[in-house]
């Protein structure tokens, strides 16, 4: 060799000496370099000869036809998400918020019954179909921005305020999953949505106020019918309580006068019985009985001769006379 | 020996550059028309893959395949119903015949520009020729709401709808791109709203409405609580006059058979009418006299006619 020749120092003479040995090896590392490549975890590569869709692969380490074939790495398995009416600054634990006003633009809509909501929502998606998400759509990512704010709008446009603002949130949410999903796959972006989540749906700040009114006049109605129910709850039992004792005073009553009423029968008639056998005798003792145990308890007893008419005056006097010392 | 080798080493550097202007490789992505002094040669190159052409005089010219964006101008347009409303549309579209694309609009920006002037067009005169409802709605659905009655929100009956719209645009649009070689798949409303100086108008509708049903509700209340007010009243007066009845009955019943007993007994005979009225008379006495009380007897009388005289 010509090169071994020059003055050179022996070792890089012996490599001199072996150049095409270097050379073979140099092109064998290149070839290698450019026909292994990796795929991550959450990818999966698209490879293409000569620009045309040959076969696609999974993550780990993989081979490819160095300088014919090509590999776009698609990462499917990641979710990804897109925010509308907001955006995310800085997530964490406390994580911050920004509303711009493009992003105001986003979320104040018209309802059906021409009212105006602010809806904030989140679309969180994947893409399933990598062949499809690289090579049927131009700029899919801005594409679905795109659809979901349209769908949003057609779904809100088909409702009232009161709805979007209330009762719909969680039907909103599902119709436009749907909505959306039905769009990409007539794009054939290859994107599949995981979940549409609705954010802080809100009447617009101007007439915020307004509607908070509604919701006070709904408290403050509830508040009377209850206060009104609590009344009838106090009344009404403690009604119904005393209503049960007046009944029963009567019940009482009833009871109290019939066996009286047996009681004095049965003891009439026994003495009846008595008394028929022996008319004559048995009234009079009654008769003498009774006068015996009236007569202490009087005050005066007077007894006359004669019809007592004389005596009349003097009995008068008597009585003033007691009634006087009563007084004094 | 020296010229031979710089010559065929320049023919090989002629082949390499030869080669490489004549082989071209077409994307997923692309469509390719072959063009030879500015003039198409045979078919557009629709298929991704290894091609060839003669080198220098023909030109690849690549196209999208894939479905592109159209983003519409954001346009202040009148309705039917002389509302100005913004609106905001967009389209997918296609390349399907790009040797008709080449033709007639050259390249993208100029199938834009088409595109742009035909939708335009298209969503203004639609959207004048209907009520606002018509673009915001897409169906008669019914709202569901739990107080809808109260709130008295409802939806006006439309005709025609967003989706109608949105389909007749595209048909009627499509059918003015159909020689420029290109296809519109798609196209929607973005977004509708009313223009800054109705938007305060609207803010203002929004409020009194809002007012008329939170009175509603108020009233309803007040209504709803005098009407359990009155219940209880009536069922107070029930309960309380029920029992007043039902007492008096049964203290009626009572007397009646206490009555019918002491009747049965002291009614027995003659005898026993003159017995009952003879110890009524004592137990009077015995009841009434006390010592503010002043008899006087005559010797006549049962009780004291032995002390006249022994008989």
């Amino acid at each position: 060799m010509k090169i071994a020749n020059l003055n050179l120092p022996p070792s890089l003479g012996k490599i001199l000496e072996y150049w095409k040995l270097i050379v073979t090896l140099l092109l064998l590392v290149i070839i290698l370099w450019a026909s292994i490549f990796q795929i991550s975890t959450e990818e999966v590569g698209v490879i293409t000869r000569f620009g045309k869709y040959v076969r696609q692969v999974e993550p780990g380490l993989n081979f490819k036809i160095p300088f014919a074939e090509d590999v776009y790495k698609v990462p499917v398995e990641r979710q990804q998400k897109q925010e509308f009416g907001f955006r995310t600054v800085r997530a964490g634990i406390n994580t911050e918020y920004s509303e711009s006003s493009s992003a105001k633009d986003e979320s104040l809509m018209l309802t059906g019954d021409l009212n105006l909501a602010e809806v904030q929502w989140v679309v969180q998606y994947r893409i399933d179909d990598a062949y499809k998400n690289l090579f049927k759509v131009r700029n899919p990512q801005s594409t679905l921005r795109i659809i979901s704010e349209a769908a949003m709008r057609q779904i809100v446009g088909d409702r009232t305020v009161n709805e979007v603002l209330t009762v719909g949130r969680t039907e909103i949410g599902s119709k436009l999953q749907e909505l959306i999903q039905q769009i990409c796959r007539e794009y054939s972006m290859g994107i599949k949505i995981d979940q549409v989540v609705l954010q802080d749906v809100n009447p617009p700040e101007p007439v915020k106020a307004a509607f908070n009114a509604v919701n006070e006049a709904q408290q403050e109605k509830e508040t009377l019918i209850n206060r009104a129910k609590s009344e009838y709850n106090k009344v009404i039992p403690k009604a119904r309580g005393q209503a049960e004792e007046t009944i029963q005073q009567a019940e009482g009553y009833a009871t109290e006068r019939i066996n009286n009423a047996d009681g004095e029968a049965a003891r009439f008639t026994a003495l009846y019985n008595e008394f028929v056998k022996a008319p004559e005798v048995t009234k009079r003792r009654i008769y003498l009985e009774t006068m015996s145990k009236v007569i202490p308890e009087i005050g005066n007893v007077i007894i006359t001769d004669q019809k007592g008419n004389n005596v009349l005056p003097l009995l008068q006097m008597q009585m003033n006379k007691k009634t006087e010392n009563n007084e004094n | 020996m020296k010229t031979k080798s710089i010559v065929i080493g320049i023919l090989v550097i002629i082949i390499l550059i030869g080669l490489n202007s004549s082989v071209f490789i077409v994307q997923e992505k692309d469509q390719v028309v072959i063009t030879q002094f500015g003039r198409p040669v045979g078919k557009a190159i629709v298929k991704p893959g290894m091609y060839f052409k003669l080198p220098f005089l023909q030109v690849a010219n690549y196209f999208e395949r894939r479905y592109m964006e159209w983003n519409g101008d954001p346009n202040q347009v009148p309705t039917k119903d002389k509302k100005f409303i913004f609106v905001d549309t967009y389209a997918r579209w296609q390349i399907t015949d790009p040797l008709q694309f080449f033709k007639r609009l050259t390249n993208e920006r100029g199938a834009q520009s088409r595109i742009d002037d035909i939708l335009d067009g298209e969503t203004r005169d639609f959207i004048a020729n209907n009520d606002i409802e018509e673009a915001v709605r897409t169906s008669n659905r019914i709202p569901e709401s739990s107080d809808t009655e109260i709130v008295g929100d409802s939806l006006a009956k439309i005709f025609v709808g967003r989706d109608k719209i949105q389909q007749m645009i595209l048909e009627s649009a499509n059918k003015q791109t159909a020689d420029l070689g290109i296809k519109i798949l798609d196209f929607r409303f973005k977004r509708i709203n009313y223009v800054q100086e109705v938007q305060d108008q609207v803010y203002e509708r929004m409020k009194s409405e809002r007012f008329r049903i939170a009175d509603k509700f108020r009233s309803e209340g007040q209504g709803e609580a005098s009407r359990i007010n009155g219940e209880k009243e009536r069922e107070l007066k029930n309960i309380q006059s029920l029992a007043f009845r039902d007492a008096e009955m049964i203290k009626g019943k009572a007397d009646a058979t206490a009555a019918s007993i002491y009747a049965k007994a002291y009614d027995q005979s003659s005898q026993s009418r003159s017995l009952y009225g003879f110890l009524k008379s004592m137990e009077t006495f015995e009841k009434t006299f006390d010592g503010k009380t002043s008899i006087f007897i005559s010797t006549d009388s049962e009780l004291y006619k032995y002390l006249k005289k022994m008989d």
